[in-house]
């Protein structure tokens, strides 16, 4: 099978492979050396089986995520859809920051926390937004979770789309538009509260 | 331009005269040693700062062969840190200010330890792990300010490393003899919590683990080991993250904590995956210093000319670093 890599992430290597007549995307978690070994291998399987587990609990929720082929537990491997389009974290538009909220909004209506809320685990194909990466992800019903999920995704506008002004209150509009005001602004308060534990943060 | 920099947000009482082509002509500087089980109170700290402040700032001067009627301006860490020790260097600084009428500018002292960071290791576009006992933030430059890419959500790595260390009843600040004790283990690691969420991290349920497994009697060695193996990976975790996610090819760590080698060793296993050169603060300037705040405040007043007058220059105890505005870099 011929393998050709096309991204060192943080945490896997993705090749493009070939999976029957289509192609496809084989997303190995390689040992990370500087980790404990012992360490390094929880951390890496307990991922790769979230990852498959929560790539379908999306879809039930009504949100993209590509399709898994396969899925090796024991060498964190999971090859799935290959989704050919660009990625969110280059072309951020208002329309995708709505977008991309009202999909948080559909994920969290399940208790479904994705945990690595950026603009990089997007992919826009053109028709639809893709969401990658759910390694990280897990179930919570506590509304401090799901205002994780949101002060990551702001923090993410602040630090990496500084030119894209209002990109967190696009984000609010469409997690609005499925959550509901009440919860919203429940959430947002939460936010709040995150951001004032944080370090150093003024006291308002 | 030289200028006279005061640095007395936490532990130490620091002055040092740099110019403005980043040459530091001296770096004098007198820390404060709590007990031993004790942590930094405010109070002592300061009462310290008070007696040793004046043989310090001799000290400064005379080793950089210069005097008052020579130096062109004075910085002085305005923020964040502990208030009564603060307002020790504050007071310092406003006295000399006024007497001697130079003009005074505040800095922030976070961004003092970027920045010396980046005029000792010729880092240029850096991604930046700053840990400290008061920071433990992943930041890159745009737009006229350090953004924050990741951070901790609760405590700081040095809070963890020093908490840690005085419940085994170290002085602060314990990192090196927590570093020296994990070296003595065999290597077993001991289950932690490891908590990364998105690019930022949590310490707090870690320390508290770390404790019990004390509590439970577990060889103190392994203990040490596990505890920095965890809090370090995290860390490097969330660095690597922040790499793949803005392409910086370059990563520099600054701050207390980087005097650590295991932490350092870390990042560059991980840097070295992302091609990605390290660049670690030389350890003298790793903690904190009065270099940081002449370095800082020169380049501040070179670029807007601004200072404070001397009726207005405050000290804040909150003062993030992703609010400061930066003038002087492209």
């Amino acid at each position: 099978m011929q393998r050709q890599l096309i991204k060192k992430g943080a945490e896997a290597d993705i090749f493009l492979v070939q999976w029957g007549d289509r192609k496809a995307v084989s997303k190995v978690r390689t040992p990370k050396a500087y980790r404990h070994p012992e360490l390094d291998g929880a951390i890496r399987k307990q991922r790769t089986v979230r990852e498959a587990n929560f790539i379908s609990s999306a879809k039930r929720a009504g949100v993209a995520s590509p399709f898994v082929y396969f899925v090796d537990p024991v060498n964190s491997e999971i090859i799935m859809e290959y989704v050919d389009g660009q990625n969110v974290r280059d072309a951020l538009t208002p329309a995708l920051c709505r977008e991309i909220g009202r999909y948080s909004a559909l994920l969290h209506a399940n208790n479904v926390m994705h945990g690595d809320l950026t603009t990089s685990n997007f992919i826009h194909d053109g028709k639809r937004l893709v969401l990658l990466d759910f390694g990280l992800a897990h179930y919570s019903e506590r509304t401090e979770d799901a205002a994780t999920d949101l002060r990551l995704i702001k923090e993410v506008f602040a630090s990496a789309h500084v030119k894209s002004r209002g990109a967190f209150e696009e984000f609010t509009e469409g997690y609005r538009s499925i959550a509901g005001k009440k919860r919203t602004d429940r959430i947002l308060e939460n936010v709040r509260e995150i951001e004032q534990r944080g370090r150093y943060a003024r006291i308002t | 331009m030289r200028c006279l920099g005061v640095e007395s947000t936490a532990h130490t009482f620091g002055c040092s005269v740099v110019d403005s082509s980043g040459k530091i002509l001296s770096d004098a500087r007198d820390i404060f040693r709590p007990p031993e089980g004790s942590g930094i109170h405010p109070r002592d700290a300061s009462r310290h700062h008070i007696e040793v402040s004046s043989s310090v700032l001799k000290e400064a001067l005379d080793s950089a062969k210069t005097s008052m009627s020579k130096i062109d301006i004075i910085g002085y860490s305005a923020g964040p840190g502990l208030g009564p020790c603060l307002r020790v260097g504050a007071v310092v600084s406003r006295a000399l200010a006024g007497f001697y009428n130079k003009p005074l500018v505040p800095v922030n002292h976070a961004l003092g330890h970027v920045e010396l960071g980046t005029l000792l290791t010729g880092a240029s576009d850096p991604l930046v792990l700053l840990v400290s006992g008061g920071h433990s933030m992943i930041l890159a430059y745009s737009n006229n300010c350090w953004r924050v890419f990741g951070e901790t959500l609760d405590t700081t790595v040095g809070q963890l490393l020093d908490q840690f260390g005085r419940a085994l009843g170290f002085a602060s600040p314990c990192g090196a003899r927590i570093e020296a004790l994990a070296k003595k283990s065999s290597g077993r690691y001991l289950q932690l919590p490891y908590t990364v969420k998105g690019n930022d991290v949590s310490f707090s349920g870690l320390l508290t683990a770390a404790l019990r497994l004390v509590s439970e009697k577990n060889e103190l060695a392994d203990v040490c080991y596990s505890l920095q193996e965890t809090a370090f990976a995290m860390l490097a975790e969330a660095t690597e993250r922040a790499l793949s996610f803005t392409g910086k090819t370059e990563m520099m760590i600054v701050g207390g904590v980087a005097a650590n080698r295991r932490l350092a060793g870390m990042l560059e296993v991980a840097c070295d995956r992302h091609g990605a050169k390290l660049h670690v603060c030389p350890i003298k300037f790793a903690g904190d210093n009065g270099a940081q705040i002449s370095w800082t405040a020169i380049q501040e007043y070179q670029a807007t000319g601004k200072s404070v007058k001397i009726e207005k220059s405050t000290i804040r105890q909150s003062w993030r670093l992703d609010s400061v505005d930066v003038k002087w870099r492209p």
